[in-house]
């Protein structure tokens, strides 16, 4: 590997040893939780180059800024958009088309989370829906966690439909050069199944049971959701650039451009229709805060994280990882796609899915001679991208968008308990995951 | 030197935390009261009651939680239905909705620190001694009575 060859760790200590024990110790912090993970990644980054396992020039180049310019470039635009009020607008307009029915509440709620989770990022969708779902259940006074529950699960399925939907998906097509199509092809019509089969056992559990009153499901009726757009001239701006985004992404292959460039692109036009009738002075401030609405915590733990695993790969761990499973599964393409697609799953309902996909992309790209090139990967990375994405239902920290879900639910007194929610939910995740076994085994196998 | 205990109403109305919110809301209603100091059997602080608290009681708790709707044009209710909602709630304990996170001062701190964070609270703060005693309350009408009073130097 360039600028690592001649790598001589600290106090003479092997490479791969203090790699790997850093790698190590990085999860097991991030597993606590005792320190923020940013923090963390980034402190196991810096030791990673002052170790002497990677020079600082090496260290950026295992950056991947793809992941980062996409990932920035959506949040600020999700930021500015979500000024206009067109979410809250959508919630509510969707809770109207069914005549405020709970039921018919809970699956519009359902396919709206699913869509903006499949097109903005899970952790912004739940921000935006989760305080109208619990406006709209307090006027219907109903319980509000088969909601929330509901919701958790339509982020995380509808974020595995796309490119830019959940964090592991954005790794995987910036590493192996996915496109927004191949996402949308080979992932989209799996998501759609997964959330409609989830929607029975939803209804046999709690929509059966969902009652209210007419005169309470005329108080949501009597909502306004014309008055929730609280910016017009913002609204048409950022659905413009939002869909210029989405059709950008999807003619990015034949235009020769990365989806980095194309996101930045729409966030520096979003700045620019937004500042354009702005003094410079109110222009400095409005800039301010719209980059404020990028998560930087996100962001500095994704260049950590890049750096660690960049080190460890360098020391030649991953690929005698990657040749261990092979012998484990015999080499053989079918049975390590399916243990790639379950481990994936589990792991990501215990453990942060964006470390475990980090370190398992450069493993999966190991395996490339044994499976006859990159085209023989393909299954392995469509497997991983579900495992990881599915896998996040399985608890309620196996997803950013599941605690921010269960601070809301804590914060208007109908918390979500751990055990319970896992009860439910673990089950049900191994659901979607033995459907997805059926469709890769059926459609690449 | 000035401190809290030179503008403080060393007398204040007080209630219990076993009150309940109807009659403490009839109490603050009755005497335009902004924040009424909450003490145990001994005398101890444990929080204040006051306006917000209602304003609490009859918003959605969609909108009042952190991180929760910062706006709500949308939302019709009639002057009945609010009363509706506070009526769900008016035989609580007002230790249920009783704010216990608001700035205190101590009797001997600075004047012109109790100052600040009186404009600070934007409402009446609560003098609590170091056992956690209440010790009384500081107005903005007791300190403006106070200061407008005393001769120019």
């Amino acid at each position: 590997m360039d600028g690592v060859s001649d790598m001589q760790a600290i106090f003479g200590i092997d490479p791969a040893w203090f790699a790997g024990s850093l790698f190590v110790l990085t999860y097991v912090l991030i597993v606590t939780e005792r320190l923020n993970r940013a923090i963390i990644s980034l402190t196991a980054a810096c030791l990673m180059i002052i170790g002497g396992v990677l020079t600082q020039e090496a260290a950026f180049r295992g950056i991947d800024f793809n992941t980062l310019g996409l990932l920035t470039g959506m949040m600020i635009i999700v930021g500015i958009t979500r000024k206009s009020g067109v979410f809250q607008y959508l919630a509510i307009w969707s809770a109207k088309k069914v005549k405020a029915s709970p039921w018919g509440i809970l699956v519009m709620l359902v396919l709206v989370t699913a869509f903006l989770s499949a097109t903005l990022d899970n952790v912004t969708t739940v921000l935006l829906i989760v305080p109208v779902t619990l406006l709209i259940t307090e006027a219907l006074k109903i319980n509000a966690y088969p909601y929330l529950f509901a919701e958790i699960f339509a982020s995380n399925v509808g974020g595995t439909a796309t490119l830019i939907g959940d964090p592991p998906n954005i790794m995987i097509g910036s590493a192996v050069g996915l496109t927004f199509n191949d996402f949308l092809l080979n992932l989209a019509p799996i998501a759609l199944i997964i959330l409609a089969l989830t929607l029975i056992p939803l209804y046999l559990i709690w929509g059966r049971h969902l009652e209210t009153t007419p005169e309470r499901r005329q108080r949501v009726m009597d909502y306004q959701e014309q008055d929730a757009i609280t910016d017009v001239r913002l609204l048409w701006q950022s659905l413009f650039v939002l869909a210029l985004v989405v059709l950008g992404f999807m003619l990015a292959h034949p235009l020769g451009l990365q989806p980095a460039t194309i996101a930045m692109f729409g966030a520096a036009l979003l700045l620019v229709l937004d500042n354009l009738p702005r003094t410079a002075s109110e222009q400095s401030e409005a800039v301010h805060k719209s980059f404020c609405e990028v998560e930087w915590t996100t962001i500095f733990f994704f260049i950590g994280l890049f750096i660690v695993v960049y080190g460890v790969e360098s020391t030649g761990l991953l690929e005698m990882m990657a040749n261990h499973l092979l012998e484990m599964t015999g080499g053989d393409r079918t049975t390590t796609t399916l243990v790639v697609l379950w481990v994936s799953a589990v792991a990501s309902a215990v453990i942060d899915n964006i470390p475990f996909v980090a370190t398992m992309i450069p493993l999966i790209e190991n395996m490339s001679s044994s499976f006859g090139g990159a085209e023989g990967l393909m299954p392995l990375w469509w497997s991983l991208a579900l495992g990881s994405c599915l896998g996040g239902n399985g608890s309620l920290i196996g997803a950013s968008a599941n605690l921010i879900v269960a601070g809301f639910a804590e914060r208007s007194g109908q918390p979500i308990r751990f055990l319970p929610f896992m009860l439910m939910a673990f089950p049900l995740m191994l659901l979607s995951i033995l459907v997805s076994t059926l469709y890769v085994y059926l459609r690449y196998l | 030197m000035m401190t809290a205990a030179s503008v403080m109403d060393p007398n204040p109305s007080t209630l219990r935390p076993t009150d309940v919110i109807g009659t403490a809301a009839r109490c603050i209603m009755d005497h335009r009261y902004r924040n009424l100091p909450v003490v145990d059997e001994e005398g101890r602080y444990l929080g204040v009651f006051g306006v917000n608290c209602l304003l609490r009681l009859i918003l959605p708790k969609a909108a009042i939680i952190e991180q929760g709707l910062t706006t709500m044009p949308f939302v019709r209710e009639t002057l009945g239905q609010l009363h509706a909602r506070f009526n769900e709630n008016e035989n609580q304990p007002i230790s249920v909705c009783m704010n216990t996170d608001i700035e205190t001062v101590q009797p001997e701190t600075p004047l012109v620190e109790t100052l600040l964070i009186l404009y600070r609270s934007r409402a009446s703060i609560p003098v609590v001694e170091e056992g956690g005693k209440l010790a009384g309350m500081i107005s903005y009408w007791d300190v403006g009575r106070k200061i407008l009073s005393a001769p120019v130097e």
